[in-house]
């Protein structure tokens, strides 16, 4: 029973996704008899007439500068409700399999999803309708169907994935093949492509190698801005819903994992496209084996999804890049969503190259969001009722800047005649010696400015039709070659990194020196990135959790635990621990300068219960936390770790915190861990 | 020093909104909303936003519900949290600040329409009958009932104020518990509690059903207008009223079978439940009890004669438990006066005569039944040689009678529970063959479905100045002239003794901020034990608030859950919890000056054990 949706503030659907228990629900109460070949119109409009009354009321509330955070009923359904801009999202659970907090994290990270597919365009709301419900039925279709297949990929991995259940990067451990691999892509693979005639004016800045959703090397060139975590995150997301994994069919050798790996039943389920995706485009999906890997398989489920998309959907190739828009920080300061182009080349199953590129006019992209945000602080200060002509003055240079880019932009070939008659309008009204000034008239075009600057963004960065005509991808000729240089590097590896993906580390290297310890995470917050003994481990012969219900208990315990500590560390406490059944739980946080020296406490922010998730894949709460830390400590660099940890309930306390203190200093020796 | 619950903190406001909002009042387009609003607090609500609130959230809570095929149960909103419930076309919603734990508020909200469904009745029916104003004024009255005088952390746990019991001597509160027990055994008594200056001495009702009764006494102890339904008997110069309240099935079920249980505990319960009846006894009573009550409520005497007089009534009151359960066996075969819903508390003439003839019918089983009786009275009079020892015994058994723990007395019960069984038994068989029926039968409920049944009853009270006698009686004790004299003549001079000793008892010193602060909460008295004085103000009292209101919340959601300690920069808090109680525990003062990395000599870590040794004077065992 989940469903998540995103409406206009005029009720208008703009995405819905809803799993099968939910949808038969809404079915049963407008009566399942619908006309044959209409049911995908008419479950949207039976779920969009169920909500109206919520979302108006929503809207209505607003205005009293109130409004929902979230509903329960008394048979425990969930509804969590958050507005951006002027998009509001839904999302419900009725099978308790998802808290608050969960839902929240979800509507978060669809957002964050939609804002690395449209970038600025979600600065308006208006833009932004018309590109999630494009008037065209099958391109909206076809929208919907990639952002539900993301959001569905994205909670299998936030169930499954303990990457994904702390939202921090894990490296495959093995420091040789990873200094090599790095090496590799900088001197040989970005080398060769930045310096091909094939690039199409493309720059590759960013190259990483996944297996699964971890990663084995990464590389950034040197005129590149970091790679935030939040987006790296994003990334993988991507890439995973592109080349789901699944340990079942992705083997490069059954009977070999057989040996070792137990019964695959334990692997992982990953969402399939659905059946008719499959047919209709061979294409689309590499490689999967002719037979669907449904584990849980039943008709009604192949049914439902058939009704879904009775429409024909044709995914784009995956070969061709994707725009994604992704945070560059500049020494002038941070620029959000700038354009880049992702290529997702398969090496094999499971194992993926990803090239991040640079746009050839991804400058347009940083004025544009430089006059965005001017215009968005003067609207602030005007909405606070500081106009005046003093505060004027920022405006003076944007409109030199703007007069010289409008100029530009003509150069290139870019419809600009909106923005121009606009930006007229405006200077009339602000600067001109009998106009009102800069007065809270002025609001409304501050508004108007922002539109006509996120068109020109749309424009430019998400319209088929660029700014010139010249090739901007990296020919396929070039990407094919790319991918085959990298392929004979790791051919030798494959197999073993497949196995060493599910097996990073394991308990058994951990249980001689910590008797009693059951599970552990650790995370540096500093890097985004965490290290945890596997939980999914298959293999016969080390029985670390156990198989079956005992794994699967420690499991539900540790992804509790850690929604528990969250909570915990919202309200301003960074040590918790718990005595819950026959199990002891720590949690630590903590701050060390680069030394390693360990810097003491200090009070940590307390916030609201509707807060934004704690996390880095939706806005990075760590991220917050280090600068607010970081105030007290001028000049040092500040960071950030978390340990949590699970002992059986029976190890007396004082050795339980022992273990915790040697692993917090252990983990990240640098001779013991080459994550540093 | 330990304060219990005196905790004269700042008036918290916890309530921002609460509306009760009658949907089937607006069913047309054209019906405007204020037609359904049946009360809005704060009552100066402009009524644009009465409305608008109202709407807004009784429409989303339809759709909602409609949605789940499940009722609404909480909103939350940026700036205030809901509590909701919704019944047949009622809406109700309690809005708190968003700091108190939902747990909480959903607590609070189903107290205050307990409260006023205790009071009045079912709210449907009780909007027929009265007016919106006189029941606006009852919602208002409950509503500050329930927000006034108390301390957040009793918000937190939703608790029952009690004196102080570390000021009192413990013989006062045996004499409280006694007084109750005499009053029970006039078999229209159900159980009844005591009450001092809006605290309560001794109860013998559940911790909910205290809870109600408590406001009645609030009131009439502030002198406020008398209650709707409230009348006074002339005969008893004005300190005696009565008003009729509502119990649920449950709530009666539990009266009825509570001193069952406690006096019985290892026999089968269903033999006693047409035990002897009560008509015998009640003569008893009367001729014997004075002389060792008047014997207690002597406040001139010396103490250790006090104790030794003591101590045959504690016995008796032992021995006599079964009459407690005679008067559960009364209701258990219900007149019909008792099954009457909706009853505005009047006994028509009719009543009466039906009344008498059920008593009738019951001093006829009694007869029967001497033999029973006579074998109880020969063991109380057994214990009664006591003597000397017994006055040790006394006290020492007191203590256990207060934790609710009895196990000094089992042997003893045990022997006579047998011969009482034997004398139910053969009553029963002599007497009426009624099945012993705790609900009503179903006829009854006519257009109430069982759930919402609620069977009237009425509360007497009698107030000797900030002292309070209140009891729960079947409907015609108020006309029964003789049951009522009895209680009142038996009870009158030790409630005067007891309220001249409770008065002279000063409060105790509130305590400075001490080395540390802790709290406990006993879940199945509904009492709490902290040294948290509000008045100190100390700076570690918020921290600690504060986490304890977190770590409640995360005990009732995870059952699993044993125990925790939880650190900020500045504060460590740990909480254990059992199935009878939770404490927490803060050591106060000292810098916590750490890094938060893991490290066994943290302070934060003893806490178990500090509280553990800390807490043992204080009467808490976490051991």
């Amino acid at each position: 029973m989940k469903c998540l949706l995103i409406a206009s503030e005029s009720a208008e659907m703009l995405f819905y996704w809803t799993d099968l228990e939910f949808q038969q629900n809404i079915q049963k109460q407008y009566g399942a008899s619908q006309e044959e070949g209409h049911e995908f119109p008419a479950f949207e409009d039976s779920i969009s007439t169920l909500f109206a009354p919520i979302i108006i009321s929503f809207s209505t509330m607003v205005t009293e500068a109130d409004s929902y955070t979230s509903f329960t009923t008394e048979n425990n359904h969930i509804y969590v409700l958050h507005q951006f801009d002027e998009c509001l999202y839904i999302a419900v659970n009725g099978d308790g399999e998802e808290k608050e907090e969960d839902l929240r994290r979800k509507i978060y990270v669809m957002n964050k999803m939609i804002e690395v597919l449209f970038g600025m365009v979600t600065l308006s709301g208006n833009l932004l309708r018309k590109e999630l419900r494009a008037r065209d039925t099958e391109q909206r279709l076809r929208l919907w169907k990639h952002l539900q297949s993301l959001l569905e990929t994205y909670s299998h991995l936030r169930e499954n994935d303990q990457s994904f259940l702390v939202e921090a990067v894990e490296r495959l451990i093995h420091p040789t093949l990873c200094e090599q691999c790095i090496e590799f892509l900088e001197r040989r693979l970005v080398q060769q492509i930045n310096s091909s005639v094939e690039r199409g004016g493309e720059e590759v800045l960013h190259a990483f190698i996944l297996v699964h959703t971890k990663l084995l090397a990464f590389y950034s060139s040197r005129n590149a801005s970091i790679l935030s975590t939040s987006d790296l995150l994003a990334l993988i997301i991507m890439a995973q819903n592109m080349y789901p994994s699944n340990v079942d069919v992705d083997d490069p050798s059954p009977e070999d994992i057989d040996s070792t790996s137990g019964s695959g039943h334990e692997s992982f389920y990953t969402p399939e496209p659905s059946p008719t995706d499959k047919d209709s485009s061979s294409s689309e999906k590499p490689v999967r084996g002719s037979t669907p890997v449904f584990e849980f398989v039943d008709p009604d489920i192949q049914m439902a999804e058939d009704s879904l998309s009775t429409l024909e959907v044709y995914p784009p190739d995956p070969a061709t890049p994707h725009k994604v828009f992704l945070e560059v920080s500049q020494k002038d300061g941070l620029y959000p969503m700038m354009p880049h182009s992702m290529y997702c080349l398969k090496l094999w199953p499971g194992i993926t190259l990803v090239l991040l590129t640079k746009f050839p006019h991804s400058g347009v992209a940083m004025s544009v969001y430089t006059f965005w945000e001017a215009f968005a602080k003067l609207e602030k200060r005007l909405n606070e009722g500081q106009g005046g002509s003093t505060r004027g003055q920022p405006m003076h240079e944007v409109r030199s800047k703007l007069d010289k880019f409008l100029k530009t932009l003509a150069l290139n070939g870019i419809q600009s005649s909106q923005l121009q008659n606009v930006w007229t309008e405006f200077k009339n009204r602000a600067f001109s010696r009998g106009g009102p000034g800069f007065s809270r008239d002025l609001i409304l075009w501050c508004k108007n400015m922002k539109t006509q600057l996120c068109g020109i963004y749309r424009q430019c960065f998400l319209s088929d039709s660029g700014p010139d005509d010249t090739p901007r991808h990296l020919s396929p000729g070039l990407r094919e070659r790319a991918q085959t240089m990298v392929q004979e590097q790791l051919m030798d590896w494959k197999d073993f990194l497949l196995v060493k993906s599910k097996r990073n580390i394991t308990m058994v290297s951990y249980l001689e020196d910590f008797p009693g310890l059951v599970h552990f995470i650790c995370v540096d917050r500093s890097s985004g990135q965490m290290i945890a003994p596997s939980l999914s481990i298959t293999e016969r012969t080390t029985s670390e959790l156990g198989k079956g219900p005992v794994a699967q208990y420690i499991k539900n315990k540790m992804w509790s635990l850690v929604s528990t500590t969250r909570h915990y560390l919202q309200k301003g406490y960074s040590t918790l621990t718990l005595r819950d059944g026959d199990f002891y739980f720590c949690y630590f946080l903590w701050f060390e300068n680069e030394t390693g020296f360990k810097l003491e406490a200090k009070d940590i922010p307390i916030m609201p219960d509707d807060s934004a998730p704690i996390g880095m894949l939706a806005q990075n709460y760590y991220r917050k936390l280090l600068r607010y830390y970081s105030k007290n400590h001028p000049g040092e660099t500040v960071k950030c770790y978390e340990l949590l940890t699970v002992h059986l309930g029976v190890i007396p306390t004082e050795i339980i915190l022992q273990h915790c203190r040697q692993l917090a200093s252990k983990l990240w020796e640098p001779s013991r861990n080459p994550l540093l | 020093p330990c304060e219990l619950a005196v905790l004269s903190h700042d008036f918290h406001c916890v309530c921002n909104y609460f509306f009760l909002y009658d949907g089937s009042k607006v069913r047309g387009e054209a019906d405007p909303t204020r037609d359904g609003i049946c009360y809005f607090y704060p009552e100066e609500t402009p009524l644009d936003k009465q409305e608008l609130l109202c709407g807004q959230l009784a429409g989303v809570g339809r759709c909602v519900s409609e949605l789940s095929s499940s009722p609404a149960r909480t909103f939350r909103l940026r700036r205030n949290k809901f509590a909701i419930r919704m019944k047949d076309d009622f809406f109700w919603a309690l809005g708190c600040s968003v700091d108190v734990p939902t747990v909480s508020v959903s607590e609070f909200l189903d107290q205050l329409i307990d409260l006023f469904c205790f009071y009045n009745g079912p709210v449907r029916q009780s909007y027929q009958l009265n007016s919106q104003e006189t029941l606006a004024a009852q919602w208002a009255r409950y509503l500050s009932h329930l927000q006034s005088g108390s301390s957040e952390l009793s918000h937190i746990f939703s608790c029952l104020k009690t004196i102080d019991s570390t000021n009192v001597d413990p013989l006062l509160l045996l004499k409280a518990a006694l007084i109750l027990q005499a009053c029970q055994r006039c078999p229209l008594v159900l159980a009844g509690c005591i009450l001092f200056r809006g605290r309560v001495v001794s109860t013998q009702m559940s911790p909910g059903l205290t809870m109600k009764v408590m406001i009645h006494e609030s009131e009439t102890y502030t002198k406020a207008q008398r209650p709707n339904g409230t009348s006074a008997s002339s005969s008893f110069s004005g300190t005696v009223s009565s008003t009729t309240v509502f119990l649920t099935a449950p709530e009666l079920q539990d009266l009825q079978s509570a001193p069952v249980d406690k006096g019985f505990r290892c026999c089968p319960t269903t033999p006693q439940r047409d035990g002897p009846s009560k008509k015998t006894r009640l003569s008893r009573t009367l001729s014997d009890t004075p002389s060792p009550e008047s014997q207690v409520s002597n406040p001139s005497l010396s103490k250790p004669p006090q104790k030794a007089s003591l101590s045959p009534r504690l016995s008796d009151s032992d021995v006599f438990s079964p009459a407690s359960s005679h008067s559960a066996a009364n209701s258990l075969n219900p007149s019909p006066q008792s099954l009457r819903f909706l009853s505005n508390g009047e006994n028509t003439v009719e009543d009466e005569a039906e009344e008498s003839r059920s008593r009738d019918s019951t001093g006829g089983r009694s007869q029967i039944r001497s033999e029973g009786d006579g074998s109880v009275f020969e063991e109380d009079s057994h214990l009664n040689g006591g003597e000397v020892e017994g006055a040790f015994g006394g006290v020492f058994e007191f203590q256990a009678v207060e934790s609710g723990n009895e196990q000094p007395h089992d042997d003893k019960v045990v022997e006579e529970d047998s011969r009482v069984s034997r004398g139910s038994v053969s009553g029963h068989k002599a007497g009426k063959s009624d099945p012993p029926a705790l609900l009503p039968p179903p006829h009854r409920l006519s257009d109430a479905s069982e759930e919402n049944a609620l069977i009237p009853m009425t509360l007497y009270m009698h107030r000797v100045k900030g002292l309070v006698l209140a009891l729960l009686v079947e409907p015609h004790f108020m006309s029964d002239a003789a049951s009522m004299e009895e209680v009142y003549h038996s009870s009158l001079a030790s409630l005067n003794g007891l309220e001249a000793h409770l008065r002279t008892i000063s409060p105790g010193a509130p305590g400075g901020p001490g080395p540390y602060t802790f709290a406990h909460f006993d879940c199945i008295q509904s009492t709490l034990t902290t040294n948290l004085s509000g008045r100190s103000g100390g700076a570690w009292d918020q921290p600690f608030v504060r986490a304890t209101s977190l770590l409640h919340s995360h005990f009732c959601n995870t059952e699993t859950l044993q125990e925790a300690i939880i650190r900020s920069a500045c504060t460590a808090v740990y909480g254990t919890r059992s199935v009878a109680q939770e404490t927490y525990f803060q050591q106060n003062g000292g810098s916590l000056r750490n890094s938060g990395i893991p490290n066994h000599q943290d302070s934060a870590f003893s806490l178990p054990s500090k509280a553990r040794h800390r807490l043992l004077k204080h009467g808490v065992n976490l051991l």
